[in-house]
């Protein structure tokens, strides 16, 4: 592929692509999409008036909220299966990240269903919708346009902690790269004897950059714009 | 419908001396690094506040570098990458270092923020009555700058904290999450640890974010002075 690289990098290159990033990707698209729903749910939820609801789902956000993330991945892994509960080690990270994420949601949700004037839900009452009614086709779409900031570092955040999953044995990108660390120290014929840890690292840091840096500053000119 | 599984918590009273030296060492890394953090966050933040030339721009690539890798990959980078420089860090200090240079990035973001919000009316106060800058900083921008970025400051500080259970398994500090998995091999008690975990995980950020909101409101600012 590029001829002046040493002839190491191209096949750990094309491993860490093709399954690293890959997997990388597809957790951090689970994670994000369970937690943009469940958060979304319970933030509105948040808003209603009856209070024991609302402890329950407070209850919900400040776990997930005040666990460290990788402790929640634990729990999932490691402790659900002594009840009965077996995941596969990635589904597992993406629904520790999706508990994590639909808290962080549900609290961004709430300020911004809570940031609709009354007068929405007078006049979506008046014209004959419901709660559940009032709330899909009138409030959240509204409250959406302040949601937008918070999903996109939402977005982020998760993608950084995809990561995470290496400490229970998913091959995302960052652990392709440690394995292929490990392997080209080794000896010839396995490896070629040599420590490449800092090329390699700083090639998952590079990518992860370039993935996140646009996105973080998507979501400083969403915020901008709604000021 | 019965469990097959049969809870034991002894295990937690038996091995409670391993536990409070792993409480101890989370507590440790963690209040160095948010100590150091915020040291990080008021000098580099006034830098950025006051747009001082060539610092003011390298603290924004530090930030921006750090905010925008996973904090996992910086401590590979420093723990397995740097020695191949020559640089060997020891188990402890690549803990408390490597969270003290993510919460550094994200407390210089926090303050950068409050400094930029003191009225600049108050800095020309103080400089018309013959304040140096340093001293105009000292005591006027950051007694109401820093606390404007308090709030902001518990989540990073709160987060550091829990960052810290990434860091010991990574470079095997035996802090609380990495202790978890000796004690787990030695009893095989895998539910009651990781149960046991969360919670001494939720009673420290709970209290943490309880302290600095106390903290708050004990340094608002008199009414008259906003």
């Amino acid at each position: 592929m590029l001829a002046f690289l040493p002839s190491w990098v191209d096949p750990v290159a094309e491993y860490m692509f093709k399954e690293g990033l890959k997997l990388t990707l597809q957790i951090a698209a689970v994670a994000v999409a369970g937690s943009a729903v469940v958060g979304i749910v319970l933030g509105t939820l948040l808003t209603i008036r009856w209070w024991p609801l609302r402890a329950v789902i407070r209850v919900y956000v400040e776990i997930w909220r005040g666990l460290p993330i990788i402790v929640t991945i634990f729990l999932i892994f490691f402790a659900l299966p002594t009840l009965g509960i077996k995941l596969d080690a990635w589904l597992a990270g993406a629904i520790g990240l999706a508990l994590w994420g639909s808290a962080q949601v549900a609290e961004a949700t709430r300020g911004a269903v809570q940031s609709i004037p009354s007068e929405q839900h007078e006049a979506a009452a008046a014209l004959g919708f419901g709660w559940a009614g009032r709330h899909v086709f009138v409030i959240v779409p509204q409250a959406s346009r302040r949601l937008m900031p918070p999903l996109v570092s939402l977005l982020v955040n998760v993608i950084q902690n995809t990561t995470l999953v290496l400490l229970i044995g998913v091959g995302e990108l960052l652990a392709t790269g440690q394995r292929e660390t490990e392997t080209l120290q080794a000896p010839p014929p396995i490896g070629v004897g040599d420590a490449h840890a800092l090329a390699i690292y700083g090639a998952v840091a590079i990518v992860f950059f370039v993935i996140s840096f646009p996105l973080t500053r998507l979501a400083a000119y969403l915020e901008r714009r709604l000021v | 419908m019965t469990l097959a599984y049969d809870f034991q918590w002894s295990f937690i009273w038996e091995n409670h001396s391993l536990l409070l030296q792993a409480l101890w060492r989370t507590l440790e890394i963690s209040l160095i690094a948010i100590a150091g953090s915020a040291v990080i966050g008021i000098v580099l933040g006034a830098a950025r506040a006051a747009r001082i030339p060539v610092v003011s721009q390298l603290t924004a690539v530090y930030v921006e570098v750090i905010r925008n890798t996973p904090i996992l990959v910086q401590i590979f980078f420093i723990f397995f990458a740097l020695p191949e420089i020559g640089i060997t860090l020891p188990q402890f200090t690549a803990a408390w270092f490597s969270l003290m240079l993510w919460g550094g990035a994200f407390s210089v973001e926090n303050f950068r923020a409050g400094f930029e919000a003191v009225p600049h009316e108050y800095r020309e106060a103080g400089l018309a009555l013959g304040f140096s800058r340093l001293r105009t900083f000292i005591h006027v921008t950051l007694p109401i700058g820093g606390r404007i970025a308090l709030p902001a400051s518990i989540n990073t500080f709160s987060s550091v904290l829990k960052n810290s259970a990434i860091v010991g398994p990574a470079v095997a500090y035996g802090e609380l999450t990495h202790t978890s998995f000796r004690i787990l091999e030695a009893t095989g008690r895998t539910f009651e640890i990781f149960f046991v975990l969360g919670v001494f995980y939720l009673v420290l950020v709970w209290s943490l974010s309880a302290l600095i909101r106390l903290l708050e409101a004990r340094l608002a600012l008199p009414e008259e002075a906003r």
